[in-house]
């Protein structure tokens, strides 16, 4: 039997993060001016040109019966959600034929899925990847990272320094956006959780390559900077898997003294971070352990979280935890590999922690074989496909549920570190993470303790 | 009596009669599958076969090339490079069956995975079906696809039973059911099969049709061929396979 490979992305993705409808990101994430004024073309004409067309109207409902019907195939309890779904049929169908735009059908099958009160339940319209197809290359970021803290938008990790940006300076205002009252705004929403405003801060921050964003700061004194950042090409290489659009795909790994550091945003382009991630290891065999920074990372292929912990569990017959299907039930087990670490190992986590991050942590947690460091996890982890409907918008649906190792399902309760540790600016000014601080002493007191 | 009223009656009774009718034996239907697709003489004159097509995860988008390479008496190796999944092989030599990925890494077989392996190995499965299933029996009649089948309980010396539905009307294997293992898990399989076109004499179904779970998958046979010189080292087994089996033997 082949091992079935899911995509596990919290709704976090780049692709996902497009089409948040709370991220205000018209006219500044797509491509190319051509395709900004075609898409503003059509959205100013919306009003004049809803009147549907018969067969959009078709495509509309058979988008509809498509989305329906394959949640009452596939999600992995009979009655999804606890609902009587025939009874969702018959409330939703007469509503979407009487829509009167593909907006309002998006909308309707939207408020359907949203019943269900799961993550991994999304629906995309078709212009993403329009644009998408038209020119992948629209997804430029300032060159720097940044976290939320304390209701403020700061500077985490400088990749590509520009214009004297330090790690730990507050961005008070990016486009004529005041930034701190933008997230003040959004953490009053209960829907969005941490995955979400982070990625809501990010989409303020980024557009096209080469665009530049006027943009306020505080400096380590607190004096105000403005700066013009012109955005950069996305770190790493696009990668994309089946229906899921294109990604940008980065790996690092380095020393910090003799402890393995390693990186990576998603869990995609397999056969690359497979292999990067294995060389990482086997590199790293005399280390004093080794650390593995998920933070910020959605997930991605879930099955890569099994092979990526048979790098690191040498005893064979484990598992991560055990993923619930209609009609099967998959143990999400770990293949040790001959060369498999057996030192200390850290992961770290924060809130943007999704999915397949979820897994590998919460597995190796509850296997005793890792210590995880940092805050609790987005509590995203449903595996889900991406399809194409009918009227062209994509679907994405889960159809699993997951339980952890240890028992507990991740969805809605996430992996609680065992060492709860929150980023803050004055160490990030000192030029500290203190969530890799606080790994790296552990592994120094196993060392000694050894 | 209007002729609608005639023509039930007449197909009730003929379900009545054919329904009457004892069923075969499991190995009358085993072994007529074997000859209307090309017979005993025209299987055991090869010793090697090669087989490429396409495979498909529709609902994910996902695609990719399979190539199959089988020898007598029981030696198989298989490649699925399944694009951003990259290359999935599988072998069985000498008795070790294993499996190498991007994903997992290579490991040996074991168990009922095992023995699902070497009886797919097994190069005269066709009219040799016995060595792999030494019971057989008639279940009895089931549609498939509106198409009258016999239904058929091959049962293995260990591992999973296999269901197999043969066509009434022309012998061939339409549809099969089983319990795929792996170290993930037991997952009902079931597989329909169709398009069959022939080879060198000897028919095969070119489309298959999977559903595992949530999961389906499409099976496009795309190229058969019999004893053609096959790539050197095709069945060996992999340096790092055979570690593993050296390290379990404690050499």
């Amino acid at each position: 039997m082949r091992q079935p490979t899911w995509i596990t992305c919290g709704k976090s993705n780049r692709y996902i993060r497009i089409v948040q409808p709370t991220k205000s990101r018209a006219g500044t994430g797509f491509a190319s001016n051509h395709v900004r004024a075609v898409l503003a073309l059509i959205l100013s004409a919306s009003p004049i040109v809803a009147q549907l067309t018969t067969d959009q109207k078709q495509a509309n409902v058979a988008s509809f019966e498509t989305v329906w019907t394959t949640i009452r195939d596939k999600h992995w309890e009979t009655n999804p959600g606890g609902l009587d779904w025939q009874a969702i049929h018959a409330e939703y169908r007469p509503r979407i034929e009487a829509a009167a735009s593909s907006e309002a059908a998006r909308a309707i099958m939207r408020e359907m899925i949203g019943r269900l009160k799961q993550t991994h339940f999304a629906i995309f319209p078709a212009t993403v990847y329009q644009v998408l197809d038209a020119d992948g290359t629209g997804e430029g970021w300032p060159g720097f990272e940044t976290r939320v803290l304390d209701g403020r938008v700061i500077v985490f990790e400088v990749r590509e320094p520009q214009s004297n940006i330090k790690t730990g300076w507050e961005i008070v205002q990016a486009n004529g956006v005041n930034m701190a009252p933008l997230v003040a705004k959004l953490q009053t929403d209960p829907a969005i959780h941490e995955l979400q405003l982070e990625r809501a801060v990010a989409a303020r921050l980024s557009g096209q390559v080469g665009a530049v964003r006027p943009m306020v700061f505080a400096d380590q004194n607190n004096a105000r900077v403005s700066l013009d950042v012109k955005l950069q090409a996305p770190r790493g290489e696009f990668s994309g898997f089946g229906n899921l659009p294109p990604q940008p795909v980065w790996f690092e790994s380095k020393r910090l003294g003799n402890t393995g550091y390693i990186h990576f945003n998603i869990f995609l382009d397999l056969v690359h971070i497979m292999q990067q991630f294995g060389d990482a290891v086997q590199q790293c065999s005399h280390c004093d352990g080794i650390v593995i920074d998920l933070r910020g990372n959605p997930g991605g292929i879930g099955a890569m979280a099994m092979g990526m912990a048979g790098w690191l569990v040498k005893q064979p017959g484990e598992r991560l935890g055990v993923m619930y299907m209609r009609g099967a039930t998959l143990n999400f087990f770990i293949n040790p590999r001959a060369e498999a670490f057996d030192g200390p190992v850290a992961v770290l986590v924060d809130g943007s922690s999704a999915s397949t991050s979820e897994i590998f942590a919460g597995g190796l947690k509850d296997l005793g074989r890792a210590r995880i460091f940092g805050t609790r996890t987005a509590a995203a982890a449903l595996p889900s496909v991406i399809t194409r409907l009918p009227n062209g918008d994509g679907f994405q649906y889960a159809v699993a549920n997951y339980i952890s190792h240890g028992g507990k399902a991740l969805e809605g309760n996430g992996v609680v570190p065992d060492v709860d540790v929150k980023l803050t600016r004055e160490a990030l000014l000192a030029g500290h993470d203190t969530v890799v601080d606080a790994a790296l002493d552990w592994i120094r007191k196993q060392k000694v303790s050894k | 009596m209007t002729i609608l009223t005639r023509l039930t009656v007449l197909g009730a009774l003929a379900g009545t009669f054919a329904a009457a009718q004892p069923l075969p034996k499991a190995e009358t239907i085993l072994d007529r599958y074997s000859e209307v697709t090309g017979g005993k003489a025209a299987y055991q004159k090869h010793t090697q076969e090669t087989m490429t097509g396409t495979i498909s995860f529709p609902a994910q988008g996902l695609g990719g090339k399979l190539t199959r390479y089988g020898a007598a008496p029981d030696q198989e190796y298989s490649a699925l490079e399944l694009g951003p999944i990259g290359k999935i092989e599988s072998g069985f030599t000498n008795g070790v069956a294993w499996e190498k990925s991007s994903i997992l890494g290579p490991r040996v077989k074991t168990g009922d995975e095992k023995d699902q392996a070497a009886r797919e190995a097994l190069f005269d499965s066709q009219v040799g079906w016995r060595k792999n299933f030494p019971k057989a029996e008639t279940l009895g009649s089931e549609s498939v696809n509106g198409e009258d089948c016999y239904k058929v309980l091959l049962t293995p010396p260990s591992g999973k039973p296999e269901t197999r539905f043969y066509s009434k009307k022309s012998g061939l294997l339409l549809k099969s059911t089983t319990t795929a293992v792996s170290p993930m898990g037991e997952v009902a399989v079931e597989v329909e099969v169709s398009d069959y076109k022939t080879f060198d004499g000897i028919l095969f179904p070119t489309h298959s049709k999977s559903k595992m779970g949530a999961q389906q998958m499409d099976m496009l046979i795309t190229g058969v061929s019999f004893d053609q010189p096959v790539p050197p080292g095709t069945f060996d087994l992999p340096p790092e396979i055979k570690a593993l089996v050296d390290k379990a033997a404690g050499k």
